[in-house]
């Protein structure tokens, strides 16, 4: 089974780029050449661009979701989620360009998308490269976590 | 009038929010719209190698990183006193074209587009690219898809990357174009001007074959008698790469032309306190609040401010479409919001014209991508984003590291605009503290049309743009609370 791992993000705004942090990661420990580890630094049409052709897809993203502490690592399908809000209004949502594929007759979508999340507490409005304390301490958590997902595919394959 | 204070909502954080104030009647006094400043650039870039800033500006922004790696590209041109070759400015500009290609295909089918498509009035949930699909065909929805690709190819074969490019290096570009890839180019593109085409026929058939948008359109609270700017080549014809910027006034005369090194003369940065954003205002107008008219040195940016800034189009199909722009909606300036779309097709049907234009120069193979840089010094770089004109201004030590860094982005050119344009909206729709059902989906179209880019973040997962309005009384009281995608 052909996956990709996309850290998703801003590398440049803080907690943001949480994802980022934690692909960089676990691209060195991956050593399986039917899975991809890349930076996506995008949403959206072009995040579907990054994931088309690959049968999974695991997405290791900063969220913000209710009832949640800040620095919690969750795993869920992307088909779970009620809303998903973008900070980009020039873009399409992912499951609205997801949607469309299908409708389309996009057949090389995959056919799983996993979200491997980090709830952060705020959007950070203020450039840096440094993850805060709180987000630093939640990367290992999301390394084994996502690893554990990706795991199931080579288990797989 | 009375005078409304504000500071119950200081410098209001995150998206789409919006506060409207009533006065002591119930009617609509003022709107503002937070559009979330990224702080701390300067500061983030000061110590920074300056050539890494192309790459480092690209992601200040999902939605135009093309725009403000070439800004900052032109920028480093100036600071390192090297003038690109000839041909590294045709890959530059070439290039260029096939990001909006893309950017402006995705607004108008996916963002812009459905308000119209589907139509004002219809559920939000339907007013996305699905509907449009639904409304206009599945054969239109792949046509749609494929040409977004094509630009975003085109984009990539000289970038590197579609969203996130390479190439652009002080002096020139990092990779040319071989024979192979310019026929590639050129199939393409083959496709993209008709494409343009057929847009340009989908937004007759259905906007202005329609007399209630056409109403909608001319209609008040979509009018805005601000100046205009956009650069221009020495003809004064739109130019997305290079050229002078030019601002108009309301009888869509030249007021001032300038050189990117001379913005800080001509354009002011007026501080509201409810706000980071610096609001840009020409200086010899002066700031005069939230007003427009010829008194108020507000301009607006993008493609409607490109156009009126303007005297038409470089390529002869897209100045035949410009003309037309300015024969069916009374002549020049335009002034209605809702025309940005419109303007948008036109720019789209250039693109494509500019690119065809650009392969078929015989320079476009050659090798001399690129000049040796002089000593490091002071840059100025200005470019047309999709959105409109975006300012770098470098300085760099004698180590080639960056001392100080300040842009001014599209959107901040336009929140003046914005902010007077979602108020004037709210008017139309709020009377004696009644507040209308179509209040949200009109504001949303009042700042959609501008396609802004708010801080420019691409954090979590993308969604639908929440948005939520809320609405004081004269006493500054929370009156009502609207929501959507929330």
């Amino acid at each position: 089974m052909k996956t990709i791992v996309l850290g998703v993000g801003n590398p440049i705004l803080r907690d943001d780029g949480v994802g980022i942090h934690v692909a960089r990661q676990i691209k060195e420990k991956i050593k399986d050449s039917n899975v991809i580890v890349d930076e996506a630094i995008t949403g959206g049409m072009n995040l579907l661009d990054l994931m088309t052709g690959y049968d999974k897809a695991i997405l290791i993203d900063a969220v913000n979701i209710k009832d949640k502490n800040v620095g919690d690592v969750i795993s869920f399908p992307l088909s779970s989620l009620s809303t998903t809000h973008s900070d980009n209004p020039h873009d399409a949502s992912l499951m609205e360009a997801l949607e469309l594929a299908k409708k389309l007759g996009q057949e090389n979508i995959p056919k799983e998308i996993i979200v491997v999340g980090i709830v952060i507490k705020e959007i950070p409005y203020i450039f840096g490269e440094e993850l805060s304390p709180e987000i630093a301490k939640a990367v290992p958590k999301a390394i084994k976590l996502a690893l554990k997902e990706i795991e199931k595919v080579m288990i797989n394959n | 009038m009375k005078q409304i204070l504000i500071d119950p909502i200081t410098r209001l954080e995150g998206h789409g929010k919006i506060a409207i104030f009533l006065n002591d009647k119930g009617n609509v006094e003022n709107a503002y719209m937070q559009i979330p400043e990224l702080r701390g650039f300067e500061r983030f870039a000061q110590g920074r190698r300056a050539e890494d800033m192309p790459q480092i500006t690209s992601r200040i922004c999902g939605v135009c990183p093309v725009a403000h790696h070439f800004a900052a590209t032109k920028a480093l041109d100036d600071a390192f006193n090297v003038e690109p070759t000839p041909v590294a400015k045709k890959l530059r500009e070439l290039m260029y074209c096939g990001y909006y290609i893309y950017d402006h295909i995705l607004h108008f089918y996916y963002l812009g587009g459905p308000d119209f498509v589907v139509g004002p009035d219809a559920p939000a949930a339907k007013r996305n690219v699905l509907g449009v699909i639904e409304k206009a065909g599945v054969e239109i929805g792949k046509e749609v898809i494929k040409h977004r690709a094509y630009g975003q190819k085109i984009t990539a074969m000289l970038g590197g990357k579609a969203t996130h490019p390479v190439c652009g290096l002080p002096g020139g570009v990092s990779k040319g174009l071989n024979k192979e890839e310019v026929k590639e180019i050129e199939t393409m593109t083959k496709s993209c001007i008709k494409f343009a085409q057929f847009s340009l026929k989908l937004f007759d058939d259905i906007v202005l074959a329609n007399k209630g948008y056409v109403d909608l359109i001319l209609s008040d609270p979509y009018q805005l008698a601000t100046y205009n700017m956009g650069l221009v080549d020495k003809n004064n014809k739109v130019n997305f790469y290079d050229g002078d910027v030019r601002i108009t006034n309301q009888d869509g005369d030249e007021h001032v032309k300038f050189k990117a090194n001379e913005y800080h003369k001509i354009l002011g940065e007026h501080v509201e306190e409810w706000s980071y954003i610096k609001f840009p205002f020409i200086k010899d107008v002066g700031w005069n609040g939230f007003t427009d008219g010829k008194k108020s040195g507000h301009s607006r940016v993008g493609p409607l401010g490109r156009l009126n800034a303007s005297e038409g189009m470089a390529t002869p199909l897209a100045d035949k479409e410009f003309k037309r722009f300015y024969e069916t909606l009374g002549g020049k300036p335009v002034n209605s919001t809702l025309a940005f779309h419109w303007a948008r097709l036109i720019e789209l049907l250039y693109a494509t014209e500019r690119t065809m234009e650009l392969i078929k120069d015989p320079q476009i193979t050659s090798d001399k991508i690129r000049n040796p840089v002089g000593k490091p010094g002071e840059g100025f770089g200005v470019i047309e984003a999709a959105r409109g004109t975006l300012f770098h201004h470098y300085k760099l030590d004698k180590n080639g590291l960056i001392d100080k860094a300040n842009l001014i982005v599209a959107t901040v050119n336009n929140a003046g605009a914005i902010n007077m344009s979602i108020r004037n909206a709210a008017m139309g729709l709020i009377k004696d503290g009644k507040v209308n059902d179509g209040l949200l989906n009109m504001v949303e179209m009042a700042f959609r049309a501008y396609d802004p880019c708010f801080g420019c973040a691409t954090h979590t997962l993308p969604g639908q743009m929440p948005m939520e309005v809320k609405i004081y009384n004269n006493k500054k009281q929370l009156y009502k609370t609207l929501r959507q995608n929330m």
